[in-house]
């Protein structure tokens, strides 16, 4: 009976722990879920970042569910995703982009927003255009709000305003299928 | 060869490049909150990094963005709950209590009082294996060098 014991018990403990170190092994320990999530969009006052004089507020996204895909085009990720993100905007989905430029930052050189809008117009020229607009976020207030810790990040916003998702990384066609399309079909039926 | 070396300067000097930002305070004591909580205050981005450690965007606006609330008269619990709010109870360092985190403080306990348990249980059957016929020659060398 002690031997049978002696045997199990570290054995027992040993598919414990190998079983726990496996799960870790397919976590993701960037994801995390939103608190924001079911809450609407925090309040903001932006302008397009192609045109000053236009200014968005969360009312942008009442009545029709959006995409909001934070972006730059500094980053080498988001450029990745841009022609996926082109074909679910011809497949229908609404995508609104929340820009926001690293290098305005003194801390990171500084760039007019002539040149801004000259990157912007040459990138989506060649990797296709997703977006309905794009706020600009340059203070990059708007993305604390709203949990960002990077880009790319992508929230799927219902018809009403509230955040339904929120995904950290690249959006490609796995994540779509997985993640986004069910709640996305249930939210647009 | 050449533009190689030129590569491992320009990373070895990148980091000095890009110092901290500095912040001004009007008095030591909120100087000293601002580093608690820049300390305390998680980076989302990089895991294991507080944000008076990581050079992230990210943890820089969140270093901004804790010395504009402190301007603004947060006090550091405010300025702790506002950053959860937003970047959940991940952005600072001290787990709430919850069923989920509760095992945090009961593991160790639970681990003691299990150890401490085995402990007594092999001393107790110890002393009652001990051989009577073993006993019997003890006292009799202890009878021996009386």
């Amino acid at each position: 009976m002690k031997r049978i014991a002696l045997f199990l018990l570290p054995l027992a403990l040993f598919l414990f722990i190998s079983l726990f170190l496996l799960q870790g092994l397919f976590s993701d320990p960037r994801e995390r879920e939103s608190s924001l999530l079911n809450r609407p969009v925090p309040a903001f006052s932006l302008p397009d970042v192609m045109d000053e004089t236009r200014i968005y507020t969360p009312e942008v996204f009442e009545g029709e569910v959006t995409l909001l895909n934070v972006w730059g085009t500094w980053c080498v990720t988001c450029a990745i995703e841009l022609p996926f993100l082109t074909e679910l905007k011809e497949q229908g989905v609404r995508i609104v982009g929340l820009y926001y430029e690293q290098n305005l930052d003194p801390d990171f050189g500084g760039k007019s927003i002539g040149q801004i809008r000259a990157d912007i117009r040459q990138k989506l020229d060649q990797l296709g255009n997703p977006y309905a607009f794009n706020i600009f976020d340059h203070s990059r207030d708007t993305s604390l709000d709203l949990g960002v810790t990077g880009a790319p990040e992508t929230f799927l916003i219902d018809s009403q305003g509230r955040i339904r998702l929120h995904h950290v990384g690249d959006l490609n066609p796995r994540v779509w299928e997985s993640r986004f399309a069910p709640l996305y079909q249930e939210l647009t039926q | 060869m050449k533009g190689w070396w030129l590569f491992v300067t320009l990373l070895l000097t990148a980091g000095p490049g890009l110092a901290e930002e500095i912040y001004a305070f009007e008095t030591d004591a909120q100087r000293q909150i601002f580093k608690e909580l820049t300390e305390e205050l998680r980076c989302p981005k990089c895991q294991n990094q507080n944000i008076a450690d990581s050079d992230a965007l990210v943890a820089q606006d969140l270093k901004r963005k804790v010395h504009e609330l402190m301007q603004q008269g947060y006090d550091k619990q405010q300025v702790i709950d506002y950053m959860k709010q937003r970047y959940g109870d991940f952005v600072y360092y001290q787990p709430p209590l919850s069923p989920a985190t509760v095992w945090l403080w009961l593991g160790p306990l639970l681990f003691i009082l299990l150890a401490a348990a085995v402990l007594v249980w092999r001393r107790r059957s110890a002393g009652n294996q001990l051989d009577p016929e073993l006993l019997a020659r003890a006292d009799k060398w202890l009878e021996k060098d009386k």
